[in-house]
Order: C-alpha cells, then structure tokens, then sequence
C-alpha cells in the first residue's frame, strides 16, 4: 500500500470515529467528562481564571482585537522580506545590534505571523460566536476563552522569534511555541466540544466546518505519526497539507459561509454544497500552500527528509489534489450566490467585512488552480515552478485566507462588542488598500520571479533590471496593506468605545439562522420575506405609519 | 435674481467658525522654517546649515535605504494604534 493512501486512511477513520463520538456521546462516561473537562478549563487555572470577568462574548471578542494586532505585524514583515528581496543590504545598519536580516526569513516570520496570529485567533475568535449562536446556547467557558487567547499570542512571538534564530542554546524554539500553541488549541476544542455537548439543537454545516478544522489538524499530526510516515518526506509533505486543509481552509469554510449568510441576510445558498465542501476537505488533499513544507516539519520539530514519491504515490497524490477543486468551488460558488441575493454589501452597516469575504471567494478558484499546478510539480519531481511556489503562497494568505477570516471576524465583532466600527468609510478605504497592495503587489512581484525563473532556466547570469524594477514596485505596491491594516486596526479599537451601538432588536440580516419575526414596513413578496431567512414559523408583524401630518410614526398598532 | 436672494447666498458664502490655534500656529510654523531656510540660502550661498548639518553626518550609512521612510510609516501607525486604544480607553 502506498504511503499517501496508508496515512489518509489512518486520518478518514480518526476523523469517522471522532464524528459518531461527538453524535453519539461517550455514554456512561461522558458526564464524568463534561466535568473534568469543565474543572480543568475553569477550576485548575487557580486564580488565573479570577482575573477576567467571563462575560457573554468576551472571549470571541478578545480574540479578534489581538488578530487585528497581527494583522498589522504580519504585513510590516512581509513588506520588509519583500523589500530585502530586491534589495539585501537595506537593513545592514541592523547588524551593529548583532540582527542580520533576510527577506526569506522575514517571509517565515510574516507567514507564523499571518497564519497563526492573524488568521488563526481570527478562525478561534469567530468560531467561539458562531458554534454557541448556531447551537443556541452560551459558550462553555468565557473565562478560559479570553484566558488562551494571550497563550496563544505568546506562542505566536515565540514562531516569530523562532523564525529568525530556531536554536536559542539547548532550545528548539519553534518547537516550544507549538507546543505552547497545541495545549491553546487542545482547550479551544473541549470548550468547543463541551458547548456542542450542552445543546440539543442540530449543527448547521458551517459549524461542523469550524469544528473539523480544530479537530483535523491535531488529528493530521497523529496519523502521519500512527503510520510511521513522520520521518519520511511524503509523509511530512502530507501533514503540511493536512493541516492546512482543516485548520486553515475547513475553519475558514464554515466562518465565511456563516458569515457571508449572517451580514447579507441571505440564506445560504445550498446546503448540498456546503456539505460536499465538508466531504471534499476530508476526502482530498488540499494544494493549497508551499511545495516545500518545512513550516510543519519545523514546527514539529523533525529532520527533514527528501521528497522521494513511487509512481503510485505520485498518482494517488495528483489525483486527490485534483479532486480538491470542487470543495475549493463549492465553496467560492456559496459563498458568491449567497451574497447576491441582495445588493447589501458595504452600503450597509450590519455588512462591514462582506467586501472582503466576497474578494476571497473571487481569489479562491484562479489560486486554487496555480496551486494545484505547483504541487504537481513538485510531486512529479519536474520542478520546474518551485521558483514561484513561495510568493504563490504568499498570494493565498493575503488574498484568500486573510481577507476570508478577517470579513468573518469583523462581521462578528459588532455582535460580541455590541458596537459597529467607528466609520464604514475608513473600513471600505482599509479593505481597499489591503486587497489592492496585496493582489498587484504580489502579483508585480510574481511576474518577476517568473522572469528569474525563465533566465534560470536560459542560464543567463546576472541580475535582470526589469525583474528588478518589477520586484520593487511590487513591495512598494504593498506597503497600501500596511497602510490598510493600520487604518482597519484603528477603526475597529475606535468603534470598541465609540462606534454606534448594535440595536437590540434583531435586524433581519442579523437572524438569517433563527429569524422569529419580519417587520412588514410596504407591500412586498414572499419570495423577498423568505429570502430574509424566514421560514414558516416567522411572525409577519405589520408596521403601519401614519398618514396624519405632524403626528409621530406608530411603530406597533395592533388592529 | 432679487436682493434677498443675493443677502442668503452672502450668508452662505461667509462662513462663522475658525481654525483651531494649533493648526494657526502649525501652518505658521512651517512657513517660518521654508522663509527660514530660503533667507539663509540668499544671505550664506553654499554654506552649511548650523546644527542641522553636523547631527545629519551621525545617520550616514544607517538610514541610507529607502525602506526606512516606509518603516517610518509603520512605526508612526504603530503607535497610532497603541495611542488610539489609551486615548480610547481613558477618554472622558
């Protein structure tokens, strides 16, 4: 058997039997469970857990204002790797305090940095509001949710550190912070777990997307280690492109096609599709990601080893990349429909993040395709892309992964904070800024590695000036998201004080899962009530006005 | 047009509110330095600016790419954001 179809295999029946164990429950034990789960998230942290207050939509809340803060630090590293890449020697006057730095390690601490502070608390913060409010009760615990988000920043600084020095005297640091980072992710899953125990209500599918990407990516690592393949570099590519499936593209599945549902106040379009992306995550490789995955192999602190593939390795993994596709369109597709039900977008308030989740969905197919051609590449051995695998990657973080997680929280935000942010102006000129420098930025600097990667092959030597110029401009281009992160990060704090306050009343975007009642203000059709969410349970409330000059508008006049 | 319209375009026109002090005295402040610095190029050609010129020769070979303006930028929205969430936070 070969090793790609031997460790899935090991992986689709951890995930099976974890799938009946939260349906059918551990039955005699797990009250003993829920217990000790519960003591240990709350009760063992000591005083620890005193020193927060645990209130409802603290820790969500918590979590997205310090993924806005890594927002802003993952786009400073990388503009400064893009920088250095046309241009090594700009930071030398550094080395007098003993840092020399590289663009390709400022590329790693950027993509620690963007993936697991930004996109990571993003994925955490807004799935502690989406998994209680698609199962209709409060989150386990508040207190420990708020507590782990600071862990899960000091593990985040200790990827980052770990990316410019990994051996600080006997320590491995990247291996510290992940270890720092499991324990965090270890807790978000049982407080995850331990709310879905507490409802009786079944699960939409976006909230077993958010709940298979936590458990997945745990779940990645101990099949390549069940079958013996960690040491291997297929085995060690594969965990890479596991986690990446759960962790990053299934978290962020089910948050965006939540939100993209919640903010637009559309139903979501088809529950079939969203099930085949739930299907098409398990049961495929995902291609998106580097060719070279020394990112997992050094967060799990292994050797690495040579990519060597059999031709049945090499067609087994080809063709379930292949098949990634169609979640990867199920999912743009969703998305896409769900939000053109109405023409909402950021003319209204409830819908600040709808631009950035609709950009993602854009980005998701045309990357989704380089992606699957980079990997095949690298798994046939011809090589020949491998130039531009590492600003194609690049391209997927900050132009699907960011603006998908990042127009999911902000879409939260307001529900946990109960205010929206400061200006809806500054938040369109931010999403601006970020998308554009990140698209033509990165894409400037794509043409340029193509062009390197074309004179490598043509072995003419020495720098090229227009694959040069290109290089440059494409990281000035991209300074706009450090500029658009600055301006989102102020404007999200800002409106944490000062933005106006969330109405109390349900909006009808704001219930597109649970709607109970629809304001009829004018004549209108059904099509548009039930476009809204209602079902056939909804309350029509007739709101008249009066007709009488002068007289104040009566909202509620029963007949 | 009448006269009464022309009073209520007058009123328009004119506006009622001034400039904050700090920005009079920001504006005049830079156009002092350019005077400033446009007089002493006319009364001392060629000659060095005094202070100015012997602290400038400290920062040779360290800000000596373009990429420091940009982290600048970065460092200014840096504390852009640490001073918006104290100001936001302590505020009356």
């Amino acid at each position: 058997m070969d090793t790609i179809l031997s460790v899935l295999a090991v992986f689709w029946v951890l995930i099976i039997v974890s799938y009946l164990l939260m349906e059918k429950g551990l039955g005699i034990f797990g009250q003993v469970t829920r217990g000790l789960t519960m003591f240990l998230l709350e009760k063992a942290l000591g005083p620890g857990s005193d020193l927060v207050e645990g209130r409802k939509g603290s820790g969500s809340m918590v979590w997205i204002i310090q993924g806005v803060f890594w927002l802003f630090i993952s786009s400073t590293l990388t503009f400064i790797g893009l920088w250095l890449a046309h241009d090594p020697v700009a930071l030398h006057s550094l080395e007098a305090w003993g840092y020399h730095p590289v663009s390709s390690e400022l590329f790693y601490a950027g993509k620690f940095a963007a993936l697991f502070g930004c996109v990571g608390m993003f994925i955490i913060g807004t799935g502690l509001h989406i998994l209680p409010n698609l199962l209709e009760v409060n989150l386990a615990s508040e207190k420990n949710a708020v507590l782990t988000s600071f862990a899960w920043t000091l593990s985040v600084i200790i990827l980052v550190i770990g990316s410019q020095n990994n051996e600080i005297g006997p320590v491995n640091v990247i291996l510290l912070g992940t270890g720092l980072n499991l324990v965090v992710t270890i807790a978000i899953i049982a407080n995850q777990l331990l709310t879905k125990a507490s409802s009786t209500v079944e699960l939409a599918t976006p909230g077993w997307l958010i709940i298979f990407g936590l458990i997945g990516n745990p779940i990645a690592v101990i099949s390549v280690f069940l079958s013996g393949e960690y040491d291997s570099g297929l085995g060690q590519w594969l965990v890479y492109h596991l986690s990446g499936a759960t962790f990053f593209f299934s978290s962020i599945a089910g948050i965006s096609l939540y939100s993209a549902s919640f903010g637009s106040g559309n139903p979501l379009w088809s529950r079939t599709v969203a099930g085949v992306v739930i299907l098409g995550t398990i049961f495929t490789i995902n291609p998106f990601g580097n060719s070279d995955p020394s990112m997992a192999i050094d967060m799990l602190g292994l050797t690495s080893a040579e990519l060597i593939l059999s031709h049945q390795d090499n067609v087994a993994g080809s063709f379930l990349m292949a098949l990634a596709i169609i979640p990867i369109i199920a999912l743009s597709s969703n998305i896409l429909i769900t939000l053109r039900g109405t023409d909402i977008f950021v003319e209204n308030p409830d819908s600040a993040g709808i631009p950035e989740i609709n950009f993602g969905a854009w980005m998701l197919l045309p990357l989704g395709v380089a992606s699957l051609f980079i990997q095949t590449d690298t798994l046939s051995g011809t090589n020949e892309l491998v130039g531009i695998s590492n600003i194609l990657h690049l391209m997927v973080i900050w132009t699907i992964l960011i603006p998908l997680s990042m127009g999911a929280a902000i879409q939260v935000l307001p529900s946990v904070s109960g205010r929206y942010p400061l200006s809806q102006n500054r938040a369109r000129l931010a999403f601006w800024m970020i998308s554009a420098g990140a698209l033509f930025g990165l894409v400037l600097t794509m043409m340029s590695d193509i062009a390197d990667v074309v004179l490598i092959e043509a072995s003419i030597e020495g720098q090229n000036a227009l694959s040069h110029t290109l290089r440059k401009a494409g990281s000035v281009i991209f300074y706009g998201t450090v500029l658009g992160s600055i301006f989102h990060s102020t404007n999200l704090f800002s409106g944490l004080y000062r933005g106006s306050k969330v109405s109390s009343t349900k909006s009808p975007s704001e219930t597109t899962f649970m709607i109970d009642s629809f304001p009829l203000t004018s004549t209108t059709t059904i099509r548009k009530i039930l476009a809204t969410g209602a079902v056939l349970d909804t309350k029509i409330v007739p709101t008249f006005e009066s007709k009488e000059r002068g007289n104040p508008t009566s909202l509620h006049e029963e007949e | 047009m009448t006269d009464n319209t022309s009073d209520k375009i007058g009123q328009f026109l004119q506006g009622e509110k001034e400039p904050s002090s700090s920005w009079v005295i920001l504006v005049i402040g830079i156009a002092a330095s350019l005077s400033f610095l446009v007089i002493y190029n006319i009364l001392y050609p060629g000659q060095d600016l005094p202070v100015i010129s012997s602290v400038l020769p400290m920062f040779e070979g360290v800000f000596d790419s373009g990429i420091w303006f940009f982290i600048l930028g970065a460092m200014i929205g840096a504390f852009a954001i640490i001073g918006t969430i104290l100001t936001e936070a302590t505020i009356e």
